[in-house]
């Protein structure tokens, strides 16, 4: 069934987020928000219905997602388990494969320091598809609970980064570095979290493309 | 007799706005229903995790309504209070009455 032609659409990325953590059996949840969005549209005005919609998904997400985990708190926390330590032994896998290469071929980036730098950057890339591949990884673990788990990892290797910031910063005093480092460590937890929307939003895509077939038959 | 056969605050508050709607009781109405009457902002997800939770334990039964274009082609997810709700209803305005008997609490707060 199509949408009413004559409908306001709400926010695309609000909805997106929602439909991130709704399972297939709670799509009404984005028929209830869709149905009051519009109601409150016509007799508000839009941007005050674009303000109410983004308020109730930022909400409706947080419950989506304590609901989420407590449903199955030990299959989510064994995918997180198990992404936590998958990302411990492939971080490390750039840096150790850099290293080979640079002592093998030293007289070479000696001649062509420039290009070294470029490796050292390339460090970045490899480091947030790495972490994009552990979230798609426990995304995959945790059928259902895609978003919950991801976001579970993420918040614990956030919370992991945010006193070894500090303890830097103390230390050494070096704020400037300290922060490009934080921001080096946030694009880990960051990069985790898209994975999962990947794979949620593949899964979601195939389950309702079956959905189709199913009710055409 | 447990903790477990009262009802949570807004658990409470839920079960006695789909008591009120009968059979018109889904997640936009029960929403509506709470913030009309205690003027209170509730999301629509802590709605459905409360129903949720209350349909496990066996206080409410949800049925599907048929998919509408106004929902995007989603159906409504319809909600009515079984009998063990109307007991653990029951059960926890007398728990509430038998406590706040003999207390003046408007005239003392």
């Amino acid at each position: 069934m199509t949408p009413h032609p004559d409908l306001v659409p709400p926010p695309r990325i609000a909805t997106w987020l929602v439909g991130l953590f709704v399972l297939p059996e709670e799509e009404s949840i984005l028929g209830d928000l869709l149905e009051e969005f519009c109601d409150l549209a016509s007799k508000s005005g839009v941007m005050f219905a674009r303000r109410w919609y983004w308020r109730q998904s930022l909400k409706t997400i947080a419950h989506l997602f304590g609901t989420g985990f407590c449903a199955a708190p030990w299959s989510t926390s064994a995918a997180v388990v198990g992404g936590f330590v998958l990302g411990g032994f492939v971080q490390g896998l750039p840096d150790k494969v850099l290293s080979a290469v640079t002592d093998k071929y030293l007289t070479y980036w000696s001649a062509h320091f420039p290009a070294y730098l470029w490796v050292l950057k390339a460090i970045l890339i490899e480091h947030f598809v790495l972490s994009m591949s552990v979230g798609c990884m426990v995304a995959l673990a945790a059928k259902g609970r895609e978003m919950v788990a991801t976001m579970t990892l993420s918040l614990v290797l956030f919370g992991l980064a945010v006193p070894a910031y500090f303890a830097l910063v103390a230390e050494h005093w070096l704020i400037g570095e300290a922060l490009w480092w934080m921001l080096f460590q946030c694009a880990g937890p960051f990069a985790i979290v898209i994975g999962g929307a990947i794979v949620r939003t593949r899964r979601s895509a195939a389950t309702s493309s079956w959905g189709r077939v199913i009710r055409n038959l | 007799m447990t903790g477990r056969d009262y009802l949570g605050e807004f658990e409470h508050i839920i079960v006695l706005a789909l008591l009120r709607l009968e059979d018109r009781a889904y997640g936009v109405t029960v929403r509506q229903e709470i913030e009309f009457r205690i003027k209170r902002e509730v999301s629509i997800g802590a709605v459905y995790a409360t129903l949720d939770r209350l349909e496990t334990k066996g206080y409410v039964k949800s049925h599907r309504g048929d998919p509408t274009p106004e929902r995007g082609g989603r159906s409504k997810r319809f909600f009515r209070v079984t009998a063990k709700g109307v007991t653990a209803v029951n059960r926890t305005q007398r728990a509430l009455q038998t406590m706040t008997k003999g207390l003046e609490l408007i005239r003392s707060y």
